[in-house]
């Protein structure tokens, strides 16, 4: 019987003694309450794949309403917001859960990822701690000298570690919510300088997590969900952590960094648990292979064969990284039926549409000019022959939503044509917290929320072709341009308007960003130097590596209002109308 | 095991992933010289830790800009395992 084998010390897959219920419950805290009738639970590894800790539903349960007693005890009281440096361990579970007995709203913030850009890290934290107004920070204690460089100017009542909060004296009531109050805030879109908070009801979350379970993956009695993915992240928090809690689902978590350094881990435990459900963006996918290609013994001991949901999401879908993925990995059992394309965003909680259950990627091939909408991207500017680009059929909306695909007069189109992606649904974001005008920028008063994707419907499925919003996606992680040129503009010299932040297609159709900037200066090294500063400069602020392209001065397009174009910026360069000059 | 010595093995374990040619030195930057991802940089970490059989604790990445000064952490952990 499956679930016999598992690694030694992990909660069970099955569990008779408690029959599934698909998040079918008004609050997450009564999700949680009858998850803890059963033997499931959530567990943790270690890079090298040794289980660090294994905590049963129930055990969270108690150690959440501890939790809870302690907050209320401090002085927290409903809707209070507490940051969470987002470490993947059993503490950020507890207390993400603890908080929602005592209707405080967890903020799952991001932990450092690389080398170098201290201070760009810190001061992504402070603002996202002073958008959220925070009045707590919950961080391993490894993280608490930076977490005090970032709320140095942020009024907190309490600071530390979940062994701190839980040292407190005292325990003061719960404080249970209510379906229509918020849960949580996400900070997993928008700029790192302006942040926005998507905020999200229990009603919401709820809604999502059973539409994925049930209608999504099709969960079954004997799933088991596996993953890396980071929980500031919606995919990782919602798709992997919150579902398999609102539907009693084992997991098995493997921290980000720890995935990023050895990403077959990932792999080996799938295999070493018979994990049937697991979940990443392309570039997840990508790494395993590289990776694989490069080590003589990876395939020891790995059987993907009981996958059966390989679920793809958060960027663009790359077919060409996911048969190369099925082509590696098909001899130790994997196989390419598994892989399941999705589309969601964190402003709709999480999932919005999903394809078929088992039946791998299916893709139409689509005539470049057609990928229309704002973007009329013909690379090359050729005509004389069509160019064909692959799209991913991302599956039906799942039954909650109703989708639009609108044109750019607001008139909703239909037949395959391209256009925006609306959705309205129960899982729609309340709003982006504090911030009443990027909300009404996004959502109508009839609650029809503007994704900012183009895609088009084909007999009820949704194809997603691109952004219409000037987001560039790097290795999973957005950028705002906003954000890019901002740090281009620090450099003397150069004013507001000089440069435009894009994204061009790399060689391997990922995304790369650029940097247009008007420079009027001839002399060759003055060039290069400029081009070097700015490149360095950005990299510092932003972590990101800009491609710098030099165009001649007032030669970027404007809007008929004056402002800067991205696109159209884009489409002048990859068209060859805009000419880079020498650096 | 010197500074020097851990230098010299860190830069062999970039090279393979070096891939404008930039002229190693403890002066180089992860970032702006070298260029590398974040996911890059976890693959690296993971092999010096192989290499040098430690943890790199992930708060001290952010401050680690140049070869020069992962070099310098290597070797103060190393040190401090001993």
């Amino acid at each position: 019987m499956v679930g016999n084998e598992l690694i030694t010390g992990v909660t069970p897959t099955l569990d008779d003694s408690l029959p599934r219920r698909m998040a079918d419950f008004p609050t997450l805290t009564e999700a949680l309450d009858y998850a803890a009738k059963g033997k499931r639970g959530v567990n943790f590894f270690s890079g090298r794949g040794d289980l660090v800790e294994a905590l049963t539903w129930a055990e969270v349960r108690e150690k959440a309403v501890a939790l809870a007693k302690k907050l209320t005890a401090m002085g927290f009281e409903r809707g209070d917001r507490i940051a969470l440096i987002a470490q993947t361990s059993a503490d950020f579970v507890v207390f993400f859960l603890g908080c929602q007995y005592a209707s405080v709203l967890p903020v799952p913030l991001p932990l450092p990822t690389s080398f170098g850009g201290k201070d760009g890290y810190i001061n992504q934290l402070n603002g996202q701690m002073k958008s959220c107004e925070a009045t707590g920070v919950m961080a391993p204690a490894f993280m608490q000298d930076m977490v005090e460089q970032a709320s140095t100017d942020v009024d907190l009542r309490f600071s530390g570690a979940l062994s701190d909060y839980m040292a407190y004296a005292g325990d003061g009531d719960l404080a249970l919510p209510s379906p229509d109050d918020l849960s949580y805030l996400q900070y997993s879109s928008g700029s790192t300088r302006f942040p926005h908070g998507v905020a999200v009801t229990h009603r919401s979350l709820l809604s999502n997590t059973r539409g994925m379970g049930e209608h999504g993956v099709q969960m079954r009695d004997d799933d088991r969900c596996v993953s890396w993915l980071p929980f500031y992240h919606d995919m990782g928090l919602v798709g992997t952590f919150l579902t398999t809690v609102t539907s009693q689902c084992s997991v098995d978590f493997i921290p980000t960094e720890e995935y990023a350094r050895r990403p077959l881990t990932w792999l080996r435990i799938m295999s070493a648990n018979r994990g049937t459900i697991t979940y990443s963006p392309t570039f997840g996918f990508d790494i395993c292979t590289r990776r694989a290609s490069l080590r003589a013994n990876a395939m020891d001991d790995l059987d993907l064969s009981s996958v059966r949901v390989a679920g793809i999401g958060g960027d663009m879908i790359r077919p060409d990284v996911m048969r190369a993925f099925a082509d590696t990995f098909a001899k130790v059992g994997f196989s390419e039926n598994a892989f399941l394309p999705s589309y969601g965003l964190a402003e709709c909680t999480l999932g919005v549409s999903f394809g078929e259950v088992g039946k791998g990627i299916s893709i139409e091939r689509v005539e470049e000019a057609r990928l229309a909408g704002e973007r009329h991207i013909l690379v090359n500017g050729a005509a004389h022959e069509p160019r064909y680009r692959e799209v991913v059929n991302c599956g039906r909306p799942l039954p909650e939503y109703e989708v639009e695909i609108r044109d750019e007069d607001d008139a909703v189109v239909d037949g395959g044509v391209v256009g925006r992606v609306f959705v309205r649904g129960t899982s729609v974001m309340a709003g982006y917290f504090n911030d009443p005008e990027t909300t009404k920028a996004v959502l109508s008063e009839d609650r029809w929320l503007d994704t900012g994707d183009m895609g088009f419907l084909k007999d009820g499925d949704l194809f997603i072709v691109g952004r219409a919003k000037d987001l560039i996606i790097v290795n999973g992680r957005n950028h705002w341009p906003q954000d890019i040129e901002w740090a281009a503009e620090q450099l003397p010299g150069v004013k507001n308007g000089d440069v435009a932040a894009i994204s061009v297609p790399g060689e391997n159709a990922e995304e790369v960003p650029m940097i247009l900037a008007q420079f009027g200066v001839r002399d060759a090294s003055e060039r290069a130097r400029f081009v070097d500063d700015m490149k360095k400069h950005i990299q510092r602020e932003t972590g990101i590596n800009c491609i710098i392209e030099l165009v001649p001065p007032r030669s970027l397009p404007r809007t008929s209002s004056g402002k800067l174009s991205r696109s159209k910026a884009r489409i002048q360069y990859l068209s060859g109308r805009l000419q880079a000059l020498a650096s | 095991m010197t500074s020097e010595a851990t230098l010299a093995k860190i830069c062999d374990l970039i090279e393979p992933i070096n891939k404008k040619g930039v002229p190693l030195t403890a002066d180089t930057t992860f970032a702006a010289d070298l260029e590398l991802d974040s996911l890059t940089v976890m693959g690296l970490v993971a092999d010096i830790e192989d290499e040098f059989d430690i943890l790199l604790p992930i708060n001290l990445l952010p401050e680690l800009e140049t070869i020069g000064q992962v070099a310098d952490a290597v070797d103060r952990i190393v040190a401090d395992k001993n």
